[in-house]
């Protein structure tokens, strides 16, 4: 019984993971694949809370990731944010395909 | 029980991240984002990391969907996204290759059981000290470099962040 919670547990966290690679592959905007990237990293976090829960050596060790993955979450939105400004200021749009100009 | 719950909330997560991809702007994307992270933050708590749950609604469903949605808004993305764009081929293929991937990742863990090791923190102690107290414990002492590492990642992006925002003329 206790395995079979596990298997629940990933298959949500791979439906996450799923869904954001989708959602990255085939949004029109850098903000929707900021946001499809979050998705990816809950994903792992889920995934690691799962086996910590039932499969780690010492219960808390797999928070400890959880932990970190929050942490480079953030400083990963914050500086995807300020560099779709920065590319939304120099050519006016926040479609990946039309920013296709390497000199700028 | 714990079962109806998972599958409860984990449905809920699938559908508000199904939300999040098929939304028509970005600003209802993001918005199903959040529902999606607090779906999460439960499962964390049926995980018994009630930390984690508090952080995953702070950090993530916070801080991180206040930058997202204050980009979104300072953009005014919603012209762009208004506009009717046609199915590609792209789009067939990335839910061929999703469907695919994704049972691929079931049929992985359901053949291949992983075998558990216990190292020397039991169920009793955590009971004992507390959650919280066991994963400060390791996060001062066997993961202090990691964590080190850490803050001077997010230091760095705090920097870096306000360079690359500034306007520079």
């Amino acid at each position: 019984m206790i395995s079979y919670n596990l298997y629940t547990y990933l298959a949500v966290a791979g439906a996450l993971l799923c869904f954001g690679l989708y959602g990255l592959m085939q949004h029109r905007s850098l903000i929707g694949m900021l946001i499809s990237t979050e998705l990816i990293l809950n994903g792992a976090g889920l995934n690691f809370m799962a086996f910590n829960r039932f499969l780690a050596p010492d219960p808390a060790i797999g928070q400890v990731f959880a932990l970190f993955i929050m942490g480079l979450a953030a400083a990963e939105a914050a500086i995807a944010v300020s560099l779709i400004f920065a590319v939304y200021r120099k050519y006016h749009t926040s479609d990946p395909e039309r920013v296709n100009d390497l000199r700028g | 029980m714990e079962l109806v719950f998972i599958l409860i909330c984990g449905g809920l997560a699938a559908i508000a991240s199904l939300l999040v991809i098929f939304a028509r702007s970005t600003l209802h994307s993001a918005l199903w984002m959040v529902v999606s992270f607090f779906m999460v933050a439960v499962i964390y708590v049926l995980l018994h990391a009630q930390f984690l749950a508090m952080l995953q609604i702070i950090v993530y469903a916070g801080a991180i969907m206040m930058f997202i949605l204050y980009a979104i808004m300072m953009l005014n993305l919603r012209r762009e996204q208004d506009e009717k764009v046609p199915v590609r081929n792209s789009k067939i293929f990335g839910l061929v290759a999703l469907v695919v991937l994704f049972m691929e990742l079931v049929m992985v863990a359901l053949q291949h059981g992983v075998e558990a090791i216990h190292g020397p923190i039991t169920d009793q102690l955590v009971q004992a000290h507390g959650r919280v107290a066991v994963l400060s414990n390791f996060l001062f002492s066997d993961y202090l470099l990691p964590f080190e590492v850490a803050s001077i990642l997010l230091t760095a992006g705090v920097v870096g962040a306000v360079v690359l925002a500034k306007r520079t003329k």
